[in-house]
């Protein structure tokens, strides 16, 4: 009778329980408000961080919200830190970085980094591919570096090259003044156009297949135009007109690895960390050191880039230059038309580049994507353009015109009904006189057209989310206990690597860059002596440094391999086996010692 | 002891005492100052010359001590100090450089107390600024003060030296207790140590060519903290402030830092400089001497000036990709082929194009500078007494804040060290170097005998089959001179080379049991070690080769601080020498002014001017509303003027009768002129 009321109370309390869970879960899912965010715009800085504010509401458990610093003008550099946390801390995931709009024109990377929040928090409990990734990696997330260009980009008069830099007033001409002569929107229609003045004796002409287009003279032939360069005047009275913008240097050439001056790199600052938003930057990933991937986002050209990004650092070594080889090659076929190409040799010289700093300096696999075309590529007939590009010399001189070349003003007027077309409009310059201001607007150029954006947005979240599910995904395969004396047991096990990322990537290893991966025992137990087995069947084993309760794994777990080691331990009872990486996570497993 | 010597001994001390007890400068004792006692040093003198002084601070170190900034400028409301041609002194980069501070200090002191007296000293100071740092390295220098005393040149950062996952687990204790980390000698069948035969006290590599067997393990003292086998392998701090500058930095060394100015002292000291962008010179008292070492940090990329393009350039710029071409001519291809479209091309720009990367040699025309300097310095060591041993002068390190100041500062640098262990009087043992063969002819080395060879060819190194005989037998048949021999003997490995044979450490006990009366070393002591077993503790006291007694310092310092001044009246000064009004017809005027430099360095260095740092001079013509310029350009550029060049500047101007005219030039690092020119 007794055991009865037992059982049924019992029961019962299960029933309760289980009901009141299904119950509040259900007034979670009711609380829950539902967010809609849509990619069909840029988001500025104060719409970006309300939709962070608002999916961090709506997500509490997968998302966190911090401030990492403040820009120059003050705005918050926001990021995002997306792990579930049902299933470990942050920092003992492997990590993924990605970072977005450091050049402050450079926009629609803060879009791709805003969707991968987005797709990850819309598709927990959903997708199991993303339950994993969010079960056993961490992401951090950085939308927008540059939040002051940005808004400047945005709501300012620009145009689609500036500003690239901060803005940190600086002196680019070297007058003692700064930022004094910048453009300037003379006729106040919010866009930062060329000018032009009509003469005889100019260098350039208007296409005849299109009156927008101007190209240059042949030698022989007349001119109609002098061409004048970008929208101003001369502010500060020099001779040069537009010499001193706003700001004027560039962040991602700040980093503190292959530093070089100004006059060796141009725009580099006076020393690396020198801007508020690169130091908040290295402040944050250099926090999280269990990140072991990271992306960044620039425009455009359709890039998968990786290091070096000067030829004095030599190539990546061979084991991670096969890891990011894997990794980037998949991604030309995520991103149909992206080139998986190094920096220096088949770009440019780049020195300071935070992807060479994340890389040599913090051990990280980093990929920077140059993000899409030129607009009219790809969505102007093919036909068309095969035939302009029989004619070698016209297809040269349309491609240096200086406000657009044919292919490019029929797409606007064709695809984008002059949506981003200035056309061409008198106005009375204090200098030149009589000119003209026209030209392509901002939106017209580097960035997708808007109809494009959500695709460059979801294929790059899918490239960053493939890189991510790559990191290190380690387990204990295989756990042996063997008695050989009262007290003393031999351990045997076998720790593997599913994935292509190592534990510690070649070049950590080689130069030290951070702690090796720890092997400890926890519980009542000693470490006698360990190695790692070097051979199964002859049983030979290459010694290991030992601590008293963790053995050091110098090489980590390098990718799609796995690691055979052999413990002497005293000790009795239950004990927990740990592997402890830095940046290619942490497992624990209870054996018994008997 | 004699009766003598010990009177010889105790007025000595009597002496000693004295001299220490002695202030240096106004308000400091002789001893060498803690970071506190300078900030108390600075605040005397700040108080004691109100009108001129301000003390500031331009930042923390790592633990948190304050930098202080001492700004020396007179007539403060007129001109703003910032706003002036500027001196920058900076002291003890490197923790150990005790006497740089002294430097620093007496420095300000000296100029402090012209002014007002001093007719040129109380100009200078009316027109320029001179910046003080005389502590930039504070945490490094607190381990004097320290106790135990250990000699140390980084900051206190945390470092995981040895990459274990822990932080500063394993470092040095004073075992013996008395008050100085030195080292520990332990015999161990891995020793490569001995003991040297000829001073037991010194220890070296045993030589196994010469049958000698290795003996001792030599460890800094302390424990093994962290029972990892290793002693000291992980001791608290840090990263070398003088090695964490960005030109030439080394990466991947940990006592470099992370990354160039990774580290708040280098930061903060960066900071000030560029937010100061009017130095037109830096004094710095450290290890350094770039007078008397003129060596840069790192090797000559040769052919940087003629280079190759790569072929996927030169097809596009109309290059030949097999051939050389000149920054110059490749920036006129770019230029030409329009590829580049509004971006303005120059040789840096061709240069970080092609990924030449950075200067690395002193340029021609400032190494002639530096060697004006170099002559005046040596001559005046000599004229002031002190005997300072060149051989022992340190160049300009990786990532030093000298190479900085130069290479990406663009300024003249001098880095003085002060002091040098003296060479001491019948050091040098009559021996055969190889220099003096190499000055013989055959038969006087022939001359010298069998016997005396052989002793000379054990003595170099040289294999045990190349006999005597055989040597004699090659002079006689003339397949050997004495220069090809020595020449020969020194490219042998296991070559002691003729300079040095003694142990590399032997003036320093000479120096130690001579000057210091022994101070300087602690003698070996039996010592039982409980990770070791039996050991020894002794050596070098710490600091021995860079903090001298103050008595053996005060020469020196007088004379750096005189030298100091010396380099300070060598700023150039631009000055309007003429003005010349024409007219040329109503309301047409030709303005001619000529300028010059009137000082002794020129207004930019070369490399100040390649780096961009150092701007051109601008005049440029203000004009009023009525005023039109008719020919020339409202802004003239000048690169550089060299000491004591002009420069014609000629505007023609359309204004008014008996207007005026005003030119304003200007530039960063030197004091500005303006002229008004009435046009009648």
């Amino acid at each position: 009778m007794n055991k009865t009321i037992k059982i049924i109370s019992l029961i019962f309390i299960i029933l309760a329980t289980t009901s009141s869970g299904l119950i509040l879960a259900a007034q979670g899912g009711k609380a829950k408000p539902e967010i809609k965010l849509s990619f069909d715009h840029f988001y500025d800085q104060a719409e970006l961080t309300s939709a962070l504010k608002q999916l961090q509401a709506a997500y509490p458990e997968l998302m966190e919200l911090i401030s990492i610093g403040k820009s120059y003008q003050g705005r918050d550099i926001w990021a995002a830190i997306i792990n579930n946390k049902a299933t470990g801390p942050a920092e003992r995931k492997p990590g993924f970085y990605i970072d977005g709009n450091i050049h402050g024109n450079e926009i629609q990377g803060t879009e791709v980094a805003l969707y991968t929040i987005y797709y990850l928090l819309k598709n927990s409990g959903k997708l199991e591919f993303v339950d994993r990734l969010l079960s056993d990696r961490a992401f951090y997330i950085v939308p927008t570096m540059n939040p002051d260009s940005r808004d400047y980009f945005l709501h300012l008069a620009s145009d689609s090259n500036s500003p690239r830099s901060g803005l940190v007033p600086y002196d680019d001409d070297r007058d003692g003044l700064m930022d004094e002569d910048g453009p300037d929107d003379l006729d106040k229609d919010g866009h930062i156009s060329y000018m032009r003045k009509r003469d005889p004796r100019g260098n350039y002409r208007v296409s005849p297949e299109n009156p927008m287009v101007m190209i240059p003279c042949r030698p022989g032939e007349k001119g109609e135009f002098i061409f004048l360069g970008s929208e101003g005047i001369d502010n500060d009275g020099d001779g040069l007109v537009n010499e001193d913008g706003p700001g004027g240097y560039d962040m991602n050439r700040n980093f503190g690895f292959n530093w070089q001056p100004n006059y060796v790199q141009r725009g580099s600052g006076p020393y690396p960390f020198s801007w508020p938003e690169t130091k908040a930057i290295r402040d944050f990933i250099m926090g999280h050191p269990n990140i072991m991937g990271a992306q960044t986002f620039h425009n455009y050209g359709g890039m998968i880039l990786r290091g070096p990004g000067a030829k004095n650092l030599g190539e990546t070594l061979p084991p991670d230059r096969q890891v990011y080889d894997f990794i980037g090659k998949k991604g030309e076929i995520i991103l149909p038309g992206y080139r998986y190409i190094v920096i220096y040799k088949d770009m440019y010289t780049v020195y300071g580049g935070s992807l060479d700093f994340f890389y040599n300096l913090l051990g990280i696999f980093t990929f920077s994507n140059e993000l899409d075309f030129d607009q009219y590529v790809g969505t102007m007939p093919a036909e068309r353009r095969r035939s302009s590009e029989e004619d070698e010399d016209s297809s040269a001189r349309r491609r240096f015109g200086p406000v657009g070349n044919l292919e490019e003003i029929i797409y606007h007027q064709l695809v984008l009904m002059g949506e981003q077309l200035v056309e061409w409009k008198p106005y009375k310059h204090p200098l030149y006189g009589d000119i003209e201001i026209g030209g392509v607007k901002k939106m017209g150029r580097r960035v997708p057209a808007l109809f494009k954006l959500a695709e460059t947005c979801h294929r790059n979240a899918a490239f960053c989310l493939y890189h991510a599910d790559q990191l290190p995904r380690l387990s204990f395969e295989e756990v042996k206990v063997k008695k050989l004396a009262s007290g003393l047991f031999q351990i045997d096990l076998t720790v593997g690597n599913q994935q292509v990322t190592p534990s510690i990537s070649a070049l950590a290893v080689q130069k030290k860059l951070h702690r090796p991966d720890f092997l400890k025992v926890k519980g009542r137990a000693k470490i006698v002596s360990a190695g790692i087995l070097t051979d199964r069947f002859r049983e030979l084993t290459e010694p290991v440094k030992v601590r008293q309760d963790y053995l050091i794994v110098e090489n980590g777990l390098p990718g799609f391999s796995y690691v055979d080691l052999r413990l002497l331990i005293e000790g009795s009872g239950d004990i927990n086996l740990i592997y402890d990486s830095l940046k290619g996570g942490y497992l624990e497993k209870k054996i018994s010692l008997k | 002891m004699s009766r003598l010597k010990l009177i010889r001994v105790f007025s000595l001390l009597i002496l000693s005492f004295f001299i220490f007890s002695v202030p240096l400068f106004c308000g400091q004792t002789a001893n060498y100052q803690s970071q506190a006692e300078i900030g108390q040093s600075l605040k005397k003198l700040a108080g004691k010359y109100p009108n001129l002084c301000q003390l500031s601070s331009i930042g923390k170190s790592h633990g948190g001590l304050d930098i202080y900034l001492l700004e020396i400028a007179g007539s403060r409301n007129k001109i703003k100090p910032e706003d002036r041609q500027s001196v920058l002194v900076v002291a003890n980069s490197e923790g150990v450089h005790l006497p740089g501070t002294e430097a620093a200090l007496g420095l300000a002191e000296t100029i402090l107390s012209a002014y007002g007296k001093d007719n040129y000293w109380t100009d200078f100071l009316n027109k320029r600024t001179i910046y003080i740092i005389p502590l930039l390295n504070p945490e490094a220098a607190s381990a004097y003060f320290s106790s135990p005393r250990v000699e140390r040149t980084y900051n206190g950062r945390p470092v995981d030296e040895d990459n274990d996952g822990l932080i500063d687990e394993d470092g040095p204790e004073d075992l013996n207790a008395d008050g100085l980390i030195t080292m520990m000698r332990v015999k161990s069948p891995e020793g490569r140590w001995i003991a040297d035969p000829q001073e037991p006290r010194l220890m070296r590599l045993a030589d196994p060519k010469k049958g000698e067997k290795g003996e001792y393990l030599l460890y800094i003292e302390g424990y093994d903290n962290d029972s990892d086998g290793e002693i000291n392998e992980d001791g608290p701090g840090g990263v070398e402030i003088n090695r964490n500058f960005p030109h030439d930095f080394e990466y991947y060394n940990k006592r470099s830092g992370l990354y160039p100015a990774s580290e708040p002292e280098t930061q903060a000291i960066l900071k000030f400089m560029f937010d100061h962008n009017n130095l037109a010179a830096v004094i710095n008292f450290s290890t350094e001497n770039n007078l008397l070492n003129m060596q840069q940090t790192g090797r000559a990329r040769a052919g940087a000036d003629r280079v190759r393009v790569p072929r996927r350039y030169a097809t596009f710029l109309g290059l030949e990709p097999d051939a050389d071409y000149s920054l110059r001519e490749i920036a006129e291809a770019m230029k030409s082929s329009g590829m580049v479209g509004e971006v303005e091309i120059d040789e840096n720009l061709v240069a970080t194009f092609l990924g030449l990367g950075p200067a690395m040699t002193l340029d021609r025309s400032d190494q002639a500078i530096y060697l004006e300097f170099q002559k005046e310095y040596r001559d005046g060591l000599k004229e002031a007494g002190l005997d300072y041993l060149e051989k022992r002068a340190r160049g300009v390190g990786r990532g030093s804040f000298s190479a900085f100041c130069y290479y990406q500062y663009g300024v003249p640098v001098f880095s003085f060290d002060l002091w040098q262990i003296p060479e001491l009087k019948g050091e040098k043992k009559e021996s055969l170097t190889s220099d003096r063969i190499k000055s013989m002819s055959s038969d006087e080395f022939l001359a010298m005998g069998e016997e005396k060879i052989a002793a000379f060819l054990k003595e170099q190194g040289a294999p045990p089959n190349l006999t005597a005989g055989m040597v004699i037998k090659m002079f006689q048949s003339g397949q050997m001179t004495p220069a090809r021999m020595a020449e020969m003997l020194e490219k042998m490995p296991g070559a002691v080379g003729g300079i040095e044979k003694d142990n590399p450490e032997a003036y320093l006990l000479n120096y130690s049991d001579t000057v210091l009366k022994g101070k300087g070393f602690v003698d070996w002591k039996a010592f039982n070690h409980p990770d070791l077993g039996q050991v020894e503790i002794g050596g070098f006291i710490p600091h021995l080769k860079q903090v001298p007694p103050t008595d053996q310092l005060k020469n020196s310092l007088e004379f750096h601080i005189q030298f100091s001044q010396k380099l300070m009246q060598k700023l150039p000064v631009l000055s309007v020498k003429e003005t010349k009004t024409e007219k040329l017809g109503t309301g047409l005027y030709r303005v001619t002014i000529y300028l010059q430099n009137e000082g002794w360095l020129p207004t930019s260095l070369a490399q100040g001017r390649r780096s961009l740092a150092a701007y051109p001079i601008r005049a440029s013509l203000k004009l009023s509303e009525q005023q039109k310029l008719f020919a020339g350009s409202p802004v003239e550029m000048i690169p550089v003027l060299q000491a004591g060049e002009s420069q014609k500047l000629q505007w023609t101007v359309q204004a008014k009768k008996g207007s005026n005219l005003e030119v304003k030039i200007w530039s960063n690092r030197i004091n500005p002129v303006a002229v008004l020119i009435n046009l009648d």
